[in-house]
């Protein structure tokens, strides 16, 4: 793919376990016994004594290189320096209200997936699934029922990427991904890996905005505010409202988000990513609209997916209004800002931009 | 043969920790006791066969009682049931005169496994063995022992290879009488079968 | 195969020292026998054992040391004649009965064997248990020979029942393990009756009447003196009136006439050889100091008999005495690979002693021979460091107990105890324990670590042992735990068995010495007892034995996980499973494997195909347990169960 010098287990250690910056997206478990998944991060069990492997190589804070890897994905280099590569923005919905109800927000995500398993573009797909609506596992859904199951934000993080490995090994088709940033990145380096041979079986990547997770440390806390009531859903409402929100089945509890703060993985401090710019398909809120998502189309794959559920009736697609698009735009860049002047210069040390970039960004 | 001029022939069964070199070099004292010989055993037990070298030294007397332990470099016979065990006991015990059987398959030591060490080809190390010693023979022993009914019998072998060989002054009867008793309950048939495949091979070949 | 126990006197026989002592407590009519596993000395109480079976008197493995003296002490105490066997450590752990027992004297004959271990083959100390014998003011026996290993031990029942005190008789692991030509005595068929009323007193005393015990026990001390000054375990060969003598005991004595007839020197040096090693035979050793002008002592370990004859040869300055020049350790002429005081004597330490002090040369073998040998050595030969047996289920036990620390994170600290599984400080077991002492020091220094939070240690504290040392020595640590508020993960590897000593029974296994059923003591009845949180997993269960390791390492307290598989090699299968490796599926050398069974894993079973760059089965080796199946990456190593 690129010039990158591709490291070991222990580089992985020392340059990512080691420094905080472990996301937990699962890229690097799952792939041999030395690394374990523990509690949200990563736990280098022994060093396999390999000066290159896939663990470093898949992990998206060991190296970002985000011009070669835009090359791979989209076969050239960005235009959009707030979004990322896109070919269109929109706002859209799952057309069934069955569908939006058991969602967090619009549904897109569920409807796409159970599309795409529906028409056989995907015989399977990866995706985190919560029992108890706190905490979540990753999982391999094949059918609509399972899909739903799935349906839902997740906010402790879900090592999802550490079932993608297995998927590649079980499912003869083709399989998709949804996950956060770090996730679909790290998905995206498995399939430009010289290393991996199987990711040519990853088809669809479905990508979710996100701005931080918290490490499984705040089961214990959510547990407690909640006691032995059964959690509906939990969210964060946009700015200014600074709340987290847990809805349980008897009533709504309100927590200040500077009480949570403390739980919120340091590895999402210097995340670079809101939007989720190498997926196929990325979706978020839009804000103050509860039924609606935003999606970010980014490939011509993601399109064709896109439109033929549109096409069918699964999905409901909507213009992105102006305003709208200009406060995700700058939401976007006010992170990247953010992250590129105020973090240590080691910890974004894994991230590679174009310095004329950068300098955009910053200016 | 006849017991060296000193009048005391040494010799030394070596290999790794449950190889049964305790029970080979058993065999070989009793019958020597039969014999009429003056016999010292000495050997190392317990965290030893935790798959680390194992040396059995015997040592026979018309005479009298000597220590266990055979000093450095005064092995007339030493039995090998591991190269490179063997070649280690004949770095130290060895001597220009020394007679050698060996088994040379292999058991790696865990330094080995874990990438620590290399483990030698095994023709290197019988040229080795042999560069250092006065004849040296190559018995593939477990195989023997396969034959007779299972590989962990190679001990018993390389007993019927030392009593065939002649080396040693204890007769060929009497170790296999001490063979019929010391397996009377465990398989005596393929035991015995063992030893004297062992005797044949070894009156069979040739040294190295 | 031997025959130690056959009723055949006169008959020549070939016995490991171990037997040669328990024939001659047989020889002796011993009654009650007690001790505890531990090497070189587990074979004399084993072999008494079988002995009983046909015979009628008692053998038991007692829980510890002090506890199998102690017992063995009241039966001596009643008449009888009591004889208890132990490894030289197991000396520390009588050591306050001994110094008690010593005082408050004994009706049967009462003898303490010792084995020691120089060079510490199998143990964690060289301790040389002869210091207990001058500590504790009791006669001393050093067998130097097989047959002197019997008649010793014979003769030190009745040198005890005479003068009424316990006597030592100390071997090393030379003599115990080592066969030689025995001719056997009459076995002794009285049976004694135990007697002991109410009205009997048996207390070392205190105050008052301890100094006059101390003062009587001094006595009897004389009265040894007396008759080992006849005794013929005592001899001098070779010149007589030698200016130059070689004084030895023990194992001393067939090296030194071996290095002597080596090196042609049986017409200049005189060799006085003791079996009575404490007290002294004062006046036959001034009788060859007198004539010495050099002296070189030949013992191990410690310059025992050095030191005390130093003593004496000060005391005899004005009877015509010395000077003497002398030789030994504190010379530096007798060393082991690490210097003076350490490391086992053998014919060529001898030989260098003699040789640098000037007596002769030596050439062992043809000449540029050694060197030639060590450059051979030093190319083609690797070092072969200890491991579990295949099948072990402490390798799978010391690989959970890495994981669990490692997800835990917080850089635990994990404490070793003796056993099979001190080898968790080595690579075989994956360098996991940290720490090694005595028995029950795991958990007793983990009391210590797991106390320290107030001083800035808040690490994790796992604490290992097995079962054998579990009611050997741990017990009053738990409690101490508990009681102290020391927060701890108390792991005890219960393979049913004594592994390393040669699986011997303990209180768990449901059996005694003798093979009879005995009561279960379980482990985890006592740890709940004891307020523990308790938790039992088979190791070889990875997943869920490191999942329940992690959780217990969360909590606070006094946790105890017992991982329970029996020991392979003391319950072997009837049939072997065939294990083999999937030559298509082995990932090998490749991410995501990186020959994890035999680099990392280590089981004496995986071995490693250097011309197809796979992993394979080693047959012979293969225990067939099928852990590496489990624990294969690629699921590659493939069990087949034979029926």
């Amino acid at each position: 793919m690129s010039s990158i010098v591709v490291k070991g287990s222990r580089d992985l250690q020392k340059n990512v376990l080691a420094n905080g910056l472990c996301s937990a997206c699962g890229a690097c478990t799952n792939l041999c016994p030395y690394i374990d998944m523990v509690r949200g991060r990563a736990v280098l069990i022994e060093p396999c004594g390999l000066s290159e492997g896939k663990c470093y190589d898949f992990c998206p804070r060991a190296y970002v290189d985000v011009p070669s890897l835009d090359r791979f994905v989209f076969g050239s280099y960005r235009r959009d320096l707030a979004l990322g590569s896109n070919i269109s923005v929109m706002k859209a919905r799952a057309k069934e209200s069955e569908v939006r109800s058991s969602a967090q927000y619009g549904g897109a995500v569920s409807a796409l997936v159970t599309y795409a398993l529906e028409t056989g573009e995907i015989d399977a797909a990866v995706l985190a699934k919560s029992q108890d609506r706190i905490s979540a596992e990753p999982t391999i859904a094949r059918n609509r029922k399972e899909v739903f199951e799935c349906a839902g934000s997740k906010y402790i993080v879900c090592p999802t990427v550490a079932e993608v490995f297995e998927a590649t090994k079980q499912v003869k088709g083709k399989i998709g991904v949804v996950g956060t940033s770090c996730q679909i990145t790290a998905v995206r380096k498995m399939q430009a890996s010289n290393l991996e041979v199987e990711a040519d079986k990853i088809g669809l990547l479905i990508g979710l905005f996100c701005t931080w997770a918290f490490s499984p440390d705040a089961y214990g806390y959510i547990r407690d505010l909640v006691g032995p009531a059964k959690v509906m859903k939990i969210d964060v409402p946009p700015p200014p409202a600074n709340i987290f929100v847990i809805q349980t089945e008897a009533k709504r509890i309100e927590v200040p988000l500077d009480k949570v703060r403390k739980f919120v993985m340091p590895a999402c401090n210097v995340c670079f990513d809101m939007t989720n710019e190498f997926a196929d398909i990325s979706v978020g809120t839009v804000e103050g609209k509860e039924d609606w998502n935003t999606v970010i189309v980014r490939t011509k794959e993601g399109e064709k997916i896109l439109q033929g559920a549109i096409d069918v009736g699964v999905i409901e697609p909507k213009p992105l209004e102006k305003d709208r698009l200009n406060h995700l735009c700058e939401a976007s860049l006010t992170r990247k800002r953010r992250v590129l002047t105020e973090t240590e210069a080691e910890k974004i040390a894994y991230l590679t931009i174009r310095e004329e970039d950068k300098f955009k960004i910053v200016s | 043969m006849k017991l060296e001029k000193e009048g005391l022939l040494n010799t030394i069964i070596t290999g790794v920790g449950g190889q049964g070199n305790v029970v080979a070099s058993q065999i070989f004292a009793s019958a020597a006791v039969r014999d009429g010989f003056y016999v010292s055993v000495g050997e190392t037990y317990g965290a030893a066969q935790r798959g680390g070298a194992v040396m059995s030294h015997v040592r026979l007397s018309r005479e009298t009682q000597y220590g266990s332990l055979t000093p450095e470099g005064r092995a007339h016979v030493i039995v090998g049931f591991e190269p490179v065990e063997c070649l280690r006991t004949v770095g130290g015990f060895g001597n220009k005169k020394t007679r050698v059987i060996v088994n040379p398959r292999p058991v790696y030591p865990i330094d080995v496994l874990s990438g620590a060490s290399k483990y030698p080809a095994v023709e290197e190390v019988l040229k080795a063995i042999k560069e250092l010693v006065y004849s040296i023979h190559m018995v593939e022993a477990t195989e023997l022992a396969k034959k007779a009914g299972d590989p962990i019998m190679q001990n018993v072998v390389m007993v019927g290879c030392l009593a065939g060989s002649g080396f040693a002054p204890v007769k060929v009867e009497t170790l296999k009488e001490v063979v019929k008793e010391t397996f009377a309950k465990k398989r005596p048939e393929a035991n015995l079968k063992a030893f004297e495949l062992g005797v044949e091979q070894i009156r069979r070949k040739k040294p190295l | 195969m031997s025959h130690f126990e056959i009723d055949e006197p006169g008959k020549r026989v070939l016995l490991m020292g171990n037997e040669a002592i328990a024939r001659g407590a047989l020889e002796a009519g011993v009654d009650f026998c007690s001790g505890y596993p531990g090497n070189p000395a587990s074979e004399i109480l084993e072999a008494l054992a079988r002995a009983a079976k046909k015979s009628d008197f008692h053998v038991e493995w007692s829980v510890n040391e002090i506890v199998a003296l102690e017992t063995a002490g009241a039966a001596a105490s009643t008449g009888l004649r009591a004889l208890t066997a132990m490894k030289n450590l197991g000396a520390d752990v009588c050591a306050d009965f001994l110094m008690t027992v010593n005082l408050s004297g004994t009706r049967g004959g009462f003898v303490l064997v010792t084995g020691d271990d120089p060079s510490a083959h199998s143990t964690t100390s060289e301790l040389d248990t002869r210091n207990y014998a001058r500590l504790a003011d009791v006669p001393l026996l050093e067998p130097a020979t097989t047959q002197e290993a019997k008649d010793m031990t014979k003769w030190a029942f009745d040198l005890s029942q005479e003068l009424g005190v316990i006597c030592m008789v100390r071997t090393v692991t030379r003599i115990s393990h080592s066969r030689g030509v025995v001719t056997l005595g009459p076995l002794d068929r009285d049976k004694r009756s135990a007697e002991f009323s109410s009205q009997d007193l048996w207390t070392s005393g205190s105050s008052t009447i301890e100094c006059m015990f101390h003062s009587i026990l001094h006595e009897k001390l004389k009265r040894a003196q007396e008759k080992f000054e006849e005794s013929k375990f005592n001899w001098y060969v070779g010149k007589e009136n030698a200016d130059f003598i070689i004084i030895t005991s023990g194992t001393g004595w067939l090296y030194s006439l071996e290095a002597v007839k080596l090196l042609g020197l049986e017409n200049e040096v005189g060799i006085l050889k003791l079996g009575t090693t404490w007290p002294l035979p004062e006046k036959l050793v001034a009788s060859h100091l007198k004539h010495a002008k050099e002296v070189l002592f030949v013992e191990e370990t410690d310059p025992f008999l050095e030191q005390n004859m130093k003593i004496l040869a000060a005391e005899l300055a004005s009877e015509g005495v010395g000077p003497i020049r002398f030789y030994g350790k504190k010379s530096n002429h007798v060393r082991g690979e690490f210097g003076a005081g350490t490391g086992e004597l053998n014919v060529d330490v001898v030989i260098r002693a003699l040789t640098e002090i000037g007596k002769a040369a030596y050439l062992s073998r043809e000449k540029g021979y050694s060197e030639k040998a060590e450059k051979l050595l030093g190319s083609y030969v690797p070092a072969r460091s200890m491991g579990f047996c295949a099948g072990c289920p402490h390798r799978a036990s010391f690989w959970a107990i890495k994981k669990a620390a490692k997800w835990d994170g917080r850089d635990a600290i994990v404490t070793g105890d003796i056993g099979c599984y001190s080898l968790g400080m080595l690579p075989t077991g994956f360098s996991v324990s940290k720490t090694l002492h005595c028995m029950g020091a795991g958990i007793g220094t983990a009391n210590g670590f797991g106390n320290l939070r107030e001083f800035g240690l808040d690490k994790p504290v796992i604490a290992i042992a097995g079962d054998s040392t579990f009611y050997h020595a741990c017990m009053p640590a738990l409690v101490n735990a508990r009681w102290n508020g020391s927060n701890i993960l108390f792991v005890v590897l219960d393979n049913n068995t004594t592994a390393m000593t040669g699986h011997q029974p303990h209180p768990g296994t449901g059996v005694n010495a003798l093979g009879d059923s005995s009561p279960r003591i379980l482990i985890e009845d006592i740890c709940e007892a004891i307020g523990a949180e308790v938790r039992i997993c088979d190791p070889f269960d990875l997943e869920k034995s490191v999942q329940n390791l992690y959780e217990l390492l969360q909590n606070e307290g006094v946790k105890v996980m017992i991982f329970r598989h029996e020991c392979p090699l003391a319950f072997p299968k009837e049939k072997k499973a065939r294990v083999y490796v999937d030559q298509d599926k082995c990932l090998g050398e490749e991410c995501g494997c990186v020959k994890f069974c035999t680099r990392v894993f280590g089981c004496p079973g995986n071995i490693w195909d250097y011309e197809k760059g796979k992993a394979k089965i080693d047959e012979v080796m293969c225990n067939g347990c099928g852990l590496c199946a489990k624990i294969c990456p690629a699921g590659a190593i493939i069990v087949e169960e034979v029926t």
